[in-house]
């Protein structure tokens, strides 16, 4: 009995290890931050690399590490670091501590219509503001005008950036309008004269970038302010991977930080980690 | 509106295939202006005489979009909500065979089972948790855990007070979840030191960098006790100080308390010492190209243990451990091989009467697993466990070998 158990027991093992990698083939998933710069890597990768293909996909930086964790990509792009229990459900899969590459900089930039006569806010402000506890445009040097206010979905790694950064972890107004991605945002405050709005500074076109106040001094989330880190919203955009990087997968990794692609990272509008 | 002034360009059509909202709304919004400068269509609607001006129909729609707004943010603040709230779960079923325990045919099984049946619900805001969750199987219906959780304000979470019914906070194979284990049972160690792994009391939990930090008050005697409330004033103190440096985690755990009890030699009951103590290492490798390593272990000592509120091993000092290796390969498969050795009663010699080994003699388990993920949500495992009792004299080890197939669905 001892040997037919054990002969079945090899048997299942055999049939259940198909090699399920899919070669030629790197699935790219999360940040909806980062979709546009890691195309622009994909596009330039694989005009080099004709034989491997890349693929990006939006959905948030909580959707592509929920993604990583069920083996759906391959990398996950993140707006923020990972929180501590998805690197654990990570480890508890796949026995392996998940891996992290910056590959970018960014500065978390707030917008404001471009007739809004504000031009900086102090942290402290912006989170009055995104507490509901400032309605008024007047409070904060503006017209006497309610603030309408936009911000992003719970998957989003800018939200969760914002709710931690400048909210110090309370949660948003519930007048706040949730919208699905930063470029929504923007197009939402560049038609709403009272709107303010939060995304990555690569969307930042036509409306007006909130300097941000830090003492006596305002900073603009420019390449200089978030590389000195004079910008107190700055972060780092991050690639996770289930373990360490390997084959195309680190490939695709070592030209996002080689010269080339990290000239990229600027023509898009983010900032080079190098 | 801004386009009204040049309403004679006519306005592109767009083609079937494409969606409403690429039609630009100003130059909707400009058409019914243009009806003032150019002749009306053949074929357009004749306006009655009397009915609602253009101004009041734009501010009656104006007046709707308000409204759709105000329903919107209702809707919201209702989906909100529901976010706050995740429901989870999982189903283990399996099938089992156990050998005769001897030639004559006595002993062993094969059948069909269902394990675990799991539901989980939990709602979670910046300051509070509400947990619970309920174990449907065959044998009925119970909870399992019922968790108000306080989360420390200006701690962002990291700090929590927790009152109900929960995990003791001791050790690593007790507190993990089922569902994340690769052998369908825990060691032989836990499942008697920890039995039910599960009882009502208020558990303090932090975390600070890497240092983990979980200590609670617990009735003591478990939720397998048989009774819904403690049966004695005694509480017991139950704690793990632990460390997580990613590649590498583990702690030591400690247990003091007492059980009300009463030995043969005793008139009364006495209280005596329920008291553990253990320590666990968790160390996790990519070494292997096929896929994640780790090694897990755990050792734990203690006095006054078993079910029916310990009465089974009253006073009876025991100890045990277990030793863990997994090997993912690829995505979707593990293998693993789990040592484990418990002694039911340190420093007696092991018995025999007859044939048969003492109730208390040690047992050594050796087992292997072959696990295949089928997508994210479902896992089966294929297992075979080889216990090995301790032999003396004329004593046999018993035909006791196990195999396990089973099916983890969750979601």
């Amino acid at each position: 009995m001892k040997k037919t158990l054990l002969s079945s027991f090899v048997a299942f093992g055999l049939a259940v290890l198909p090699l399920t990698a899919q070669a030629g083939t790197v699935t790219v998933k999360g940040s909806d931050t980062m979709v546009i710069l890691a195309q622009r890597w994909a596009e330039a990768f694989m005009k080099k690399n004709p034989a491997t293909k890349i693929q990006v996909t939006g959905g948030g930086s909580g959707t592509g590490l929920a993604a990583l964790q069920n083996g759906t990509t391959d990398i996950a792009m993140s707006s923020r670091e990972i929180k501590e229990a998805e690197e654990e459900k990570l480890r508890a899969r796949y026995n392996t501590p998940p891996s992290s590459v910056a590959v970018a900089k960014d500065g978390v930039t707030f917008y404001v219509n471009e007739s809004n006569k504000v031009d900086a806010l102090s942290v402290e402000q912006l989170k009055d503001i995104y507490l509901g506890d400032t309605t008024s445009w007047k409070a904060v040097g503006g017209a006497d005008a309610p603030i309408v206010l936009y911000s992003r979905e719970n998957s989003s790694g800018t939200y969760v950036f914002v709710k931690d950064t400048v909210l110090g972890g309370d949660d948003f107004a519930s007048a706040a309008q949730t919208l699905p991605g930063t470029a929504a945002v923007v197009n939402a405050v560049s038609k709403e004269k009272n709107g303010i709005g939060y995304g990555g500074a690569a969307y930042a076109k036509g409306i007006k970038e909130l300097k941000v106040k830090k003492g006596n001094e305002a900073f603009a989330p420019t390449a200089e302010n978030v590389k000195s880190g004079k910008y107190p919203l700055s972060r780092e955009l991050f690639f996770y991977l289930r373990n360490k990087p390997s084959g195309e997968a680190k490939a695709f990794i070592d030209f996002t930080l080689s010269a080339e692609g990290q000239a990229i990272v600027t023509q898009v509008g983010y900032f080079p980690v190098k | 509106m801004a386009q009204a002034s040049t309403p004679q360009e006519a306005l592109p059509t767009p083609p079937a295939s494409e969606p409403r909202e690429a039609v630009e709304p100003s130059a909707t919004a400009s058409a019914p202006q243009s009806s003032e400068q150019l002749p009306p269509r053949a074929n357009a609607p004749t306006v009655p005489e009397g009915s609602p001006s253009i101004d009041e129909r734009l501010t009656a729609d104006e007046h709707r979009v308000e409204a759709l707004e105000e329903q919107n943010t209702e809707t919201k603040n209702d989906l909100s909500a529901l976010k706050k709230l995740r429901i989870s779960g999982y189903i283990q079923a399996r099938y089992q065979y156990q050998q005769d325990l001897d030639d004559s045919g006595a002993g062993g099984y094969s059948r069909f089972g269902v394990r675990r049946g799991r539901l989980k619900a939990t709602y979670t805001t910046d300051l509070s948790q509400f947990m619970l969750q309920i174990d449907a199987v065959p044998a009925g219906v119970t909870l399992k855990d019922a968790e108000a959780t306080l989360f420390v304000p200006g701690t962002k979470q990291q700090l929590s007070v927790t009152l109900g019914q929960m995990k003791w906070p001791f050790g690593y194979e007790g507190p993990q979840s089922s569902s994340d284990r690769e052998f369908p049972e825990r060691s032989r160690v836990v499942r008697n030191m920890l039995p039910s792994e599960r009882d009502r009391g208020a558990k303090v939990n932090g975390r600070y960098k890497w240092l983990r930090l979980a200590v609670g008050v617990f009735d003591g005697n478990g939720t397998d006790s048989g009774t819904t409330q403690d049966n004695d004033k005694e509480k017991d103190l139950v704690g793990h100080l632990g460390f997580d440096l990613k590649w590498i985690a583990g702690g030591i755990s400690g247990w003091y308390g007492h059980d009300m009890g009463r030995l043969p030699t005793d008139t009364f009951r006495h209280a005596y010492d329920r008291t553990r103590i253990g320590a666990d290492l968790q160390a996790y490798f990519d070494v292997v190209p096929l896929g994640g390593t780790s090694i897990k272990g755990e050792f734990i000592a203690g006095r006054t243990y078993g079910a029916a509120n310990n009465a089974t091993h009253l006073d009876v000092p025991a100890h045990g451990w277990y030793l863990l290796l997994v090997q993912n390969i690829g995505l979707n498969d593990a293998v693993a091989v789990r040592y484990d050795t418990f002694d039911p009663h340190n420093g007696q010699t092991d018995l025999a009467a007859g044939e048969v080994p003492g109730a208390d003699n040690a047992v050594d388990t050796v087992g292997f697993v072959v696990q295949h993920h089928f997508g994210e949500n479902l896992k089966v495992s294929a297992v075979y466990e080889i216990p090995m009792t301790h032999a003396v004299a004329q004593a046999l080890d018993p035909h006791d070998n196990l195999f396990t197939l089973q099916m983890q669905a969750r979601f």
